[in-house]
């Protein structure tokens, strides 16, 4: 059963029907007289009714001449025929159809039941609304944005999902006396939203609530009850400047300026910083700036672009115990690390390029060997002269070593011929 | 302006000479505006259409053509009047649609609250028949073809803007409103092409 107060009956949830111009005369159900066709009436007209209960309606024809027959009369549902084991005849004019666990209708404006004559033209036809009352909206939270006014959002109950058109209403007082109030701007942040623009007291509570109303029923909210103060929010810092602290490679300053709407106020305000690598989507989040209006980033890459972005919570305003909200993320702000000077990962020059290798194995297993370091080391720099140079110390080194030591025959460190 | 079949009479020979440009000009513009409006008149019928559900956007679907009091369709013997005539009858048209669609429009804010793009549709397409039936009475004034006297209010129209309440079921609210659409594209389709013959190098 579902939640929430039901409304009028279900079976004939109608309200008065709303005012229409006169000149919207022929209406279908009224007969024309002389016209020689025939018409009909569709009871019940416009019904109102839960998922999963049944209707039992009638078309009763009347027409000019008289004497029109239910015979041939046939239902559609949303423009689908419906089988004609639901109808019977209840008499010579009067076509009955019972229709059993109702789904929910399709479109807000009703579900189009027709009643068509023998050949396919429209009789008459009637609207039903199947679906739930509205169940109790939750989860009620509000803003206010440098205490000037106050933004609400709720989450509807059961989902929001009824099948019927539901109005929600914010309702808002002041605790202790004061009348209710109803939020006029809807929608402001989400579906689920309003926002209430001026005339809000501080030091004061206030109760909300929301009341959500369908053909089926309403609902209502549990109340919160908050201080204005509570619950303050302001714009991002402005004037958010990155750059860099002298050569150091691994670091950024960070500078803003404090919130003008809430400079006279903010005596407590907390900053966070949150960064990411340019390419990436990951942000690294700086907590506990408290109250300052700079940082300094350290620990970063050398010679990358940083994305800094910063934002505020003016909590503490006035006294308040609470929190406090944060504000949104100032707009990104972006500056890059100096390069690292230092050989090694990230660049070093290692030597200049040399000439270019001659042939044999040796060289062309070197040449591949020095291929793969350029791509998987840091040293993107090494060549065959290096190697060639390299080849002469070894052997002016290894004749020394002869020359100074033949009885200490230890073995060279690296081969000089071919490798196997 | 050469004399042509449909055409009106052009005014005094000594004035028409600096007239006929800045005439020829304003029929231009406002054959240009029944065109385009025509067109918004026909998303409108579309999205109307779809909002009410099936079978309203099926093909085949075919209500009954039920009359509106104060508007009728164009009649067939329409094309066969004097041009001056013809827009005459599409300027009352025109006057009489505004009200039709606010009440269209006031029901469908009850029945589709959460379309607003369909309630500005008719919301715009109320003005828009004011503005080019306003824009054809203009033409007619110049042309020497207007209503004499002051122009009163469609009697049908002003009884729908203040008469006291007729209930009616919403299947028939959502027929109505698609008569109503309805009606507003032939109309505007007519005006375009009734204008279209004044135009220099229009049929013959």
């Amino acid at each position: 059963m579902p939640a929430g107060r039901r409304g009028p009956a279900a079976q004939s949830a109608r309200r008065p029907p709303p005012l229409l111009p006169l000149l919207l005369l022929c209406v279908l159900g009224a007969p024309r007289a002389g016209s020689g066709a025939h018409t009909a009436v569709i009871s019940p007209q416009d019904p109102t009714l839960l998922i999963g209960s049944s209707l039992q309606a009638t078309c009763s024809v009347h027409g000019d001449p008289p004497g029109a027959t239910a015979e041939g009369l046939y239902w559609t549902l949303n423009g689908r025929r419906l089988p004609p084991e639901l109808s019977r005849v209840l008499n010579t004019s009067t076509l009955a159809l019972a229709l059993a666990n109702l789904n929910g209708s399709r479109q807000q404006s009703g579900d189009n039941l027709v009643c068509h004559a023998r050949d396919g033209s429209i009789l008459a036809g009637s609207c039903l609304y199947v679906g739930l009352p509205p169940e109790k909206p939750f989860n009620i939270s509000c803003w206010s944005k440098n205490m000037k006014d106050l933004t609400c959002r709720w989450t509807p109950g059961a989902h929001g999902e009824t099948f019927l058109h539901t109005n929600y209403s914010l309702k808002y007082k002041l605790r202790w006396y004061g009348q209710d109030n109803t939020c006029e701007e809807y929608h402001t942040v989400g579906p689920h939203s309003c926002h209430i623009p001026k005339d809000l007291a501080l030091f004061t509570p206030y109760e909300i609530w929301v009341e959500a109303t369908n053909r089926l029923g309403s609902a209502r909210s549990d109340v919160l009850t908050l201080d204005i103060l509570d619950v303050v929010t302001t714009d991002p810092p402005p004037d958010v400047h990155v750059s860099r602290v002298g050569g150091l490679e691994d670091q950024l300053s960070v500078r803003w300026v404090s919130p003008p709407a809430l400079k006279d106020f903010l005596f407590q305000a907390k900053y966070q910083i949150r960064y990411r690598v340019e390419d990436s989507v990951d942000w690294k989040v700086v907590d506990d700036v408290s109250n300052q209006t700079s940082c300094r980033l350290a620990g970063l890459k050398p010679g990358t672009v940083y994305f800094v972005q910063v934002r505020c919570n003016p909590f503490g305003i006035y006294g308040s115990k609470k929190a406090g909200i944060w504000s949104e993320w100032s707009h990104p702000t972006a500056a890059s690390t100096p390069r690292s000077e230092r050989p090694g990962p990230g660049g070093g020059a290692c030597e200049p390029r040399g000439g270019e290798p001659s042939s044999g194995p040796v060289r062309r297993e070197l040449k591949q060997f020095l291929g793969w370091l350029k791509k998987h080391a840091y040293c993107s720099n090494l060549s065959f002269r290096l190697y060639d140079q390299w080849r002469a110390w070894m052997q002016k080194s290894h004749k020394t070593r002869n020359q100074v030591g033949r009885r200490d025959p230890s073995p060279s460190p690296l081969p000089t011929g071919p490798a196997r | 302006m050469s004399r042509r079949e449909g055409s009106l009479e052009a005014p005094q020979a000594d004035s028409s000479v600096s007239l006929l440009p800045h005439l020829e000009a304003k029929i231009r513009q406002t054959h240009s505006l029944a065109h385009l409006l025509t067109k918004y008149a026909e998303q409108l019928l579309q999205e109307y259409v779809q909002l009410q559900g099936d079978p309203f956007g099926l093909p085949g679907f075919s209500p009954p053509r039920l009359p509106v009091a104060g508007l009728s369709a164009p009649a067939p013997s329409h094309a066969g009047l004097p041009v001056h005539e013809r827009l005459r009858l599409d300027a009352a048209a025109l006057a009489a649609l505004p009200p039709l669609l606010d009440a269209v429009r006031r029901r469908q804010a009850e029945l589709n609250p959460r379309a607003p793009r369909l309630l500005r549709r008719l919301e715009d397409a109320a003005r828009q028949a004011r503005a080019l039936g306003a824009a054809v009475e203009a033409l007619l004034a110049a042309l020497g073809a207007a209503n004499r006297g002051p122009r009163a209010e469609p009697p049908a129209a002003a009884a729908a803007a203040t008469s006291a309440s007729a209930a009616s079921g919403v299947f028939p609210a959502k027929v109505l409103g698609l008569r109503v659409c309805g009606l507003y594209r032939e109309w505007l389709s007519r005006t375009e092409g009734d204008l279209g013959q004044l135009l220099p190098g229009g049929p013959a």
